[in-house]
């Protein structure tokens, strides 16, 4: 990674992280009210808080779609089912959960269940990434 | 096929159980009370098939519940007859006698 990228992914990084932290960071206790919302499922979203959002309409775009295929071919050859794929997003945490678009949640599921399944490595899919990266900085 | 517990008609409680990494059971239906509407096909529950169980996983009848919406939103500003309707496994619910 170059020593550019290395700062400004840092700096990213610092932003998401917590503004106020506690004495501890990982406290000793916690009382039961803060465990029950730390342990919320991410996607049972009915009834939040939240500001009038605007609906507008957009078209899918490939990657998307792509995404969406991936997926029902994973469960289509018995990898996951829906069910796990919906799992996995919760599992994601709620930093990424929010963070990532709509099908991101999704690829990484994917990603995740190909690792587990002893179907492609950490390190083959992090050398593609990288190479995908380089290949669309240079255009 | 399991018998149903529960007919079409039947008032019912969504219990607050809780639960951990999965579950399609809302947060704004539990404790609330509401009403059988519609049987669903006895199918392996979600927090069993969320972990690649398809086989060996808890099956139960499935429900169509019918909410008011005052029942649901404290605060809800609609029509006092508004509805909602959602499902749930069998063992989310627990009979209200009336």
């Amino acid at each position: 990674m170059s020593k550019v990228r290395y700062e400004s992914v840092m700096t990213a990084d610092r932003n998401l992280a917590p503004a106020e932290h506690e004495e501890f960071d990982s406290p000793y206790t916690i009382p039961n009210d803060r465990y029950a919302a730390l342990t919320t499922i991410l996607h049972d979203v009915g009834g939040e808080p939240d500001y009038p959002q605007a609906l507008y309409g957009k078209g899918e775009e490939d990657w998307e779609m792509n995404t969406y295929l991936t997926c029902e071919c994973l469960a289509w050859r018995g990898a996951w089912n829906a069910e796990m794929r919906r799992r996995a997003e919760n599992d994601l945490g709620k930093t990424q959960y929010y963070g990532f678009p709509y099908y991101g949640r999704w690829i990484t599921g994917a990603a995740r269940v190909l690792v587990h399944k002893g179907l492609i490595t950490t390190d083959e899919l992090g050398d593609k990434i990288d190479e995908i990266r380089a290949r669309l900085e240079k255009k | 096929m399991a018998r149903p517990k529960f007919q079409v008609g039947d008032t019912v409680r969504i219990k607050d159980r809780t639960t951990l990494f999965h579950t399609r059971t809302q947060k704004f239906i539990r404790k609330r009370v509401g009403t059988i509407v519609e049987h669903r096909p006895e199918w392996v529950i979600p927090e069993d098939e969320a972990w690649d169980r398809m086989e060996t996983g808890r099956k139960e009848p499935f429900y169509v519940i019918r909410f008011k919406q005052t029942e649901l939103w404290p605060d809800y500003t609609g029509l006092a007859h508004d509805t909602l309707e959602t499902e749930a496994s069998e063992s989310w619910l627990e009979a209200v006698k009336g």
